[in-house]
């Protein structure tokens, strides 16, 4: 039995043992399920190290003597304080630090995800998609606005807004259902193709 | 009676029992395959266009964004490896990166799958900036419409990567100006809210079907060129990679085709007549694909009929 | 005193940053770079974070020997070990780290997520039920797109790939626009909360 076979029996079998969960909860998914999250947790910590740890850390101090950067070094480690009673109010600086980049964050997304969006909704109306798309969008919005009791004529121009949510969330079901099966024919890709050749 | 009790058995049924119809859809076409026929649609022939119009030219490259991991693998790998493919057939320089630890031996895996084929060179025709923290996401995002090399000083290999010939030519989003975002996640919106409107790159996105519909406005704004949806997606892309980039002469010679409809219409690829698995896996799927969607929707009329059938006698005893 | 000061962090720099958004001058663009520098020292400690974490949960549920305790031990050795081998003989191709990460990490991450497959074929068997005209429409339509997404579809009748296209392209994304206006404002108002020392919850509990 060569290496690659050995390897691809390993995945097989831990595959199998996920899949095993379909029949009922088992010692063998439960096995499986706990060695997956060590691994991927313990997988994370030499990539940091190798890719951010050393050349955002250590070469900077170290090597080219930069010794300003020991003050966000020791502010990086006040993340330890987290899960301390007395002290996690430091790991609050860490955060903070990073977190002032939505002041950036405010202006880009009133951009993007607003008025541009609010642009290509007022296209002119030439011909019936348009105007499909901006009734669907005006009612959905009239939906949304939740001020107003939905009755009467208003009422009418909201249910319009379900019919186009609900058309909406049926292409969205439609895409789901083709993405869960995707992600199941890659594994029975694998156990029926690379593990047992049977995929010509 | 009797007729009535098969609709209340029907709708008790053991979840087991659809379990193993739903293993069975999806084996069954894998192990025994047929040629279907691959609707492509704009989203994907738009991205496909913006690649190749790169053909040849050292001032023009593109990022490869791998924003996920193993679990939408299936979905993901084969666009990756189908524009890869394309961009080493047609010289297109390639760039890549990402930012979760997880998504970083699958851009290794997918540039080593595609680049098995082709004699390119790290450095030369493609580039791995490896990964870089996500907390360093939208620095690098950011910083990269300035200067490349000064967001990301190193490559996967710890080389300083303006010393690189790849990158002489290459300076900021003026060059690399088409980032594809491989996400099964929110990640291609950072792309479109910082780096589109900032410095105006065009933003493509490689995703998973889940998340297709949702990005429907920001293709009818522009904001995104174009998108690959799950495999279908990837199917759609393989078979353009082998129509145009792929197209050989009468004496099968490497002869690549510009982009056009009509020959999309009148192609016929016999899944067959590939004999490298790797680059008709999304195809193959899609078999397995429209056998699954059958049975779904088998699924949904058979449980309506034995709710409807069930309602009704309910309502007669009732 | 312990939340103030973080919060005022916040607040200056948040504004600081929203100038350079508009304001391309010399001075912004060096607190930016100063602001990237210092961002990027600080990165690699989060992992401690999720680790610290981890290790919490896990030594608590072996040390009170809570139910399924032994699985915990699978888990911090697994973390422990993988981490070791990271080390000891390097994260590139050939590696046992890297065999680790294909043969079991990578293929049961895949197999978790494609558990939703037959989650999602028995929910279409015994829960999506046209019970009102609404929930009617979104079964049509869902159908609808999953035969145009399929070689089936065309083969059908090239009605249903174009008509699965017109549903993607003009009502769904009347529906999807209006929602993302929707999230669009509320991120915006979220980030401006944050800006503006109202939205606190990132800083944790306590004083």
């Amino acid at each position: 039995m060569s290496f690659e076979a050995i390897s691809n029996f390993v995945a097989a079998i831990l595959t199998l043992f996920i899949f095993s969960f379909l029949y009922k909860d088992n010692p063998f998914y439960k096995f499986a399920e706990a060695l997956f999250i060590g691994v991927s947790m313990g997988y994370a910590i030499p990539l940091v190290y190798e890719n951010a740890f050393m050349p955002f850390v250590y070469t900077p101090i170290f090597v080219e003597h930069k010794f300003i950067i020991i003050i966000p070094a020791l502010m990086g480690s006040l993340y330890i304080f987290r899960f301390t009673k007395n002290l996690s109010w430091l790991s609050r600086y860490p955060i903070v630090f990073g977190m002032a980049i939505v002041g950036m964050g405010v202006p880009m997304s009133i951009h993007s995800s607003v008025l541009v969006q609010m642009r290509s909704a007022m296209l002119p109306m030439d011909n019936i998609n348009t105007i499909i798309i901006f009734i669907g969008t005006v009612t959905i919005l009239l939906y949304f606005f939740f001020s107003k009791a939905h009755r009467g004529f208003y009422g009418k121009v909201t249910n319009v807004g379900v019919w186009f949510l609900m058309v909406g969330f049926g292409a969205s079901f439609g895409y789901t259902v083709m993405a869960r099966i995707s992600l199941l024919i890659g594994r029975i890709q694998f156990l029926v193709g690379d593990w047992l050749g049977l995929i010509k | 009676m009797a007729k009535l009790n098969v609709f209340d058995r029907m709708q008790k049924l053991d979840r087991r029992w659809i379990y193993l119809v739903v293993a069975l859809a999806i084996i069954l076409p894998l192990i025994i395959p047929f040629n279907s026929k691959t609707y492509v649609t704009e989203p994907t022939e738009n991205v496909y266009k913006k690649i190749d119009s790169y053909a040849g030219r050292t001032d023009r490259a593109i990022l490869m964004c791998f924003s996920h991991d193993a679990s939408t693998m299936a979905e993901l790998f084969p666009m990756e490896v189908a524009i890869l493919r394309h961009c080493f057939e047609r010289k297109v320089r390639v760039l890549t990166i990402c930012f979760m630890p997880a998504a970083k031996p699958l851009m290794d895996y997918a540039i080593n799958t595609a680049k098995e084929d082709y004699d390119v060179q790290s450095g030369v025709d493609y580039l791995s900036f490896g990964y870089k923290p996500y907390s360093l996401f939208l620095i690098t995002l950011l910083g990269m419409g300035d200067d490349i090399a000064e967001a990301v000083e190193t490559d996967d290999q710890g080389r300083k990567i303006e010393n690189l010939e790849i990158m002489k030519e290459i300076t900021n989003y003026n060059e690399m100006n088409l980032v594809i975002d491989f996400a099964a996640s929110a990640a291609v919106y950072s792309w479109i809210v910082y780096a589109r409107a900032r410095f105006g790159v065009n933003v493509a996105a490689g995703i998973t079907a889940v998340m297709a519909a949702d990005n429907y406005p920001y293709l009818q704004s522009g904001q995104l060129i174009g998108m690959l949806s799950g495999l279908k997606g990837a199917a759609e892309y393989e078979k353009l990679v082998d129509i145009f980039a792929m197209n050989k002469d009468e004496y099968g010679n490497p002869d690549p085709r510009e982009f056009s409809k009509e020959i999309i219409k009148e192609s016929w690829i016999k899944l067959s007549d590939i004999e490298n698995r790797k680059y008709k896996t999304a195809r193959i799927g899609m078999n397995a694909q429209t056998v699954a969607h059958v049975m779904i929707i088998v699924f949904i009329i058979i449980g309506n009929i034995g709710y409807f059938v069930s309602k009704n006698k309910e309502n007669h005893i009732g | 005193m312990k939340r103030q000061i973080p919060l005022i962090i916040v607040i200056c720099m948040g504004f600081l940053f929203a100038a350079h958004t508009f304001i391309p001058h010399k001075v912004s663009a060096d607190f930016y770079t100063w602001w990237q520098s210092w961002s990027k020292a600080i990165s690699p400690f989060a992992v401690f974070l999720g680790v610290m974490s981890l290790f919490m949960v896990h030594s608590t549920k072996i040390s009170r020997k809570l139910p399924n305790w032994q699985f915990s031990v699978i888990t911090l050795a697994a973390l422990v070990f993988t981490s070791f081998s990271g080390f000891m003989w390097g994260t590139m191709e050939g590696t046992p780290f890297m065999w680790l990460f294909k043969n079991v990490q990578m293929p049961m991450g895949a197999t978790m997520f494609s558990l939703l497959a037959f989650h999602i074929a028995s929910a279409a068997y015994k829960a999506f039920r046209a019970r009102s005209p609404e929930a009617t429409v979104l079964l049509v339509a869902a159908i609808i797109v999953m035969l145009g997404q399929v070689p089936l579809g065309t083969q059908i009748s090239e009605w249903i790939p174009e008509t699965s296209k017109w549903i993607l392209n003009v009502p769904n994304l009347a529906a999807k626009r209006a929602i993302a206006l929707g999230v669009g404002l509320g991120m915006t108002a979220t980030s401006l909360k944050i800006l503006l020392g109202i939205e606190r919850t990132y800083l944790g509990g306590g004083e």
